[in-house]
Formats: structure tokens, C-alpha cells, sequence
């Protein structure tokens, strides 16, 4: 699984480091940020969800359609979405390395940018075109 | 500076079971099933952009009982990733990782998320 067998001497070396360091503390921020920014996705979507589940397109429309309620809802949702492929690096990272992480992340990343776009499209059909 | 490659996790049984270990996995695992479920908005968003019939398919699969189940897991699962997330920012400012702290944190984090579920369905599913 590993690229690079790590030996003693290269543990002892403190010149040497797991992973890129400027690309953890922007995971680290992005995580935490996101995160925040997610409880105010959490109440929208529960405001939505109250309102509207079962209910008819119409209601939908007239619900989502409101651009003060769809448009923060894509923007919340594409949060959301990086929040997923960040968390999901994580994940990844832990237990797999090498050219099957990489497949693995780029699986991510196509997962997280078409439940982005899928919401944030239709979310903009309500709002523009009901 | 030499890169080298993460360390890979060790395997989980030769640990014994503690609450903040048991809170630290179901934090990973609601974040996965919150991934998934993110799937199920998408899905429910893009029937309603769509036309009555796709959001009427959407609302029978969603409204039957097996689709109530994996929406109130659903639901338990973003409000346990959710506290999950705050006590990390607790963390983050060093506080409660003394013995005894963590482990109440831990405990409140999982009564937490299932009073706040129950909470969430019966004034809004089952009372409404």
C-alpha cells in the first residue's frame, strides 16, 4: 500500500515530516469553517424539510422558489459539499495510500462536485424558473 | 525536507472500548453516512426541479416506512456529527481533555444527539 517504506532513521530525522504541512493547516481551517458555517445549513434544512416534506411541487416552488430561501441553500450546499470531500480525505488518508488513494480521492471529489451540482441546479431552476 | 507517506491506522480490536473512542468512531461513521444521505437532499431537490411525477416517486419512497427509518438515522446522524463537530471546536481551545471532562463530553455528545433527534421528530413528525 505504502509508496515509500518508512525506516527508523527517517522517524528519528526531525527533518522529515508526514505529509504536506501548508496543505494540512488549510484542511484543518477549511474543516473547521465549513463546519461552522454546516449548523446554519442544519436549521435551514430543517426549516425546509418541516414545510415542505411530502408536499407538492407546487409548494416547493413556492417554498424554495423564494430566492431568499433557494439561493442560501445552494450557497450553504456547495459548503456542504466541501466539507464532504475534506471529511472524506480523512477518511481515505487513514487507510489507504498511494495510487488507490489517489483514485479513491478523485471518486471523492466526483461524488461531492455532482451532489453540489445537482442540488445547486435544481435549486436555481426553483429560483429562476419555478 | 523528505515527504514520507501517513502512517496507516492499526486495527481497532487490540484497543479496549472507551466512550470517547466509541464517540470518535460514530463521529467518522455519521460523517459517512452524512455524505450518503447528502445524496438523498439532491435526490428529493432535483425530483421537485423536475416535475410532479419524479417528486411524487420521491415522496413515496421517502414517505414509507423504510424511507422514515433511514431519514430519522439520518437525522440522528447530521445532529451527532453536528455536536460531534462542537465539541472538536471545545477542543480546539484546549478546553476538556482533562480525564473526567472528555469522557462527560463524550457522554453529552451522545444524549445530546438523541434527545435532540426524538426532540426534533415528535414536535415536528409525530405530533404535527
Amino acid at each position: 500500500m505504502r509508496e515509500t517504506v518508512i525506516t527508523r532513521d527517517m522517524v528519528a530525522n526531525p527533518k522529515t515530516a508526514y505529509g504536506n504541512k501548508k496543505a494540512s493547516t488549510r484542511h484543518f481551517i477549511t474543516q473547521r469553517l465549513t463546519g461552522a458555517i454546516n449548523i446554519a445549513f442544519l436549521v435551514l434544512l430543517l426549516f425546509v424539510v418541516v414545510r415542505l416534506a411530502g408536499q407538492d411541487r407546487l409548494d416547493m416552488v413556492a417554498v424554495l422558489g423564494n430566492g431568499w430561501i433557494g439561493l442560501p441553500l445552494a450557497v450553504l450546499l456547495v459548503i456542504v459539499a466541501i466539507h464532504m470531500r475534506n471529511g472524506m480525505r480523512d477518511v481515505l488518508e487513514d487507510y489507504f495510500a498511494g495510487s488507490l488513494y489517489r483514485l479513491l480521492m478523485l471518486l471523492n471529489t466526483l461524488f461531492c462536485i455532482l451532489v453540489a451540482v445537482a442540488g445547486v441546479a435544481a435549486l436555481l431552476k426553483l429560483v429562476f424558473w419555478g | 525536507m523528505t515527504v514520507r507517506s501517513r502512517p496507516l491506522s492499526p486495527h481497532l480490536q487490540i484497543y479496549r472500548w472507551t466512550i470517547t473512542m466509541t464517540m470518535s468512531i460514530v463521529h467518522r461513521a455519521t460523517g459517512i453516512a452524512n455524505y450518503a444521505g447528502m445524496a438523498l437532499l439532491a435526490l428529493w431537490l432535483g425530483a421537485a426541479a423536475w416535475g410532479q411525477e419524479p417528486l411524487n416517486a420521491v415522496n413515496d419512497i421517502y414517505g414509507s416506512w423504510f424511507g422514515q427509518l433511514v431519514l430519522f438515522g439520518f437525522t440522528w446522524s447530521l445532529i451527532h456529527h453536528m455536536l460531534g463537530g462542537l465539541r472538536h471546536f471545545i477542543w480546539d481551545f484546549i478546553i476538556g481533555m482533562e480525564p473526567g471532562q472528555r469522557e462527560a463530553l463524550a457522554w453529552a455528545n451522545l444524549i445530546g444527539s438523541i434527545v435532540l433527534t426524538l426532540l426534533v421528530w415528535t414536535v415536528f413528525v409525530w405530533m404535527a
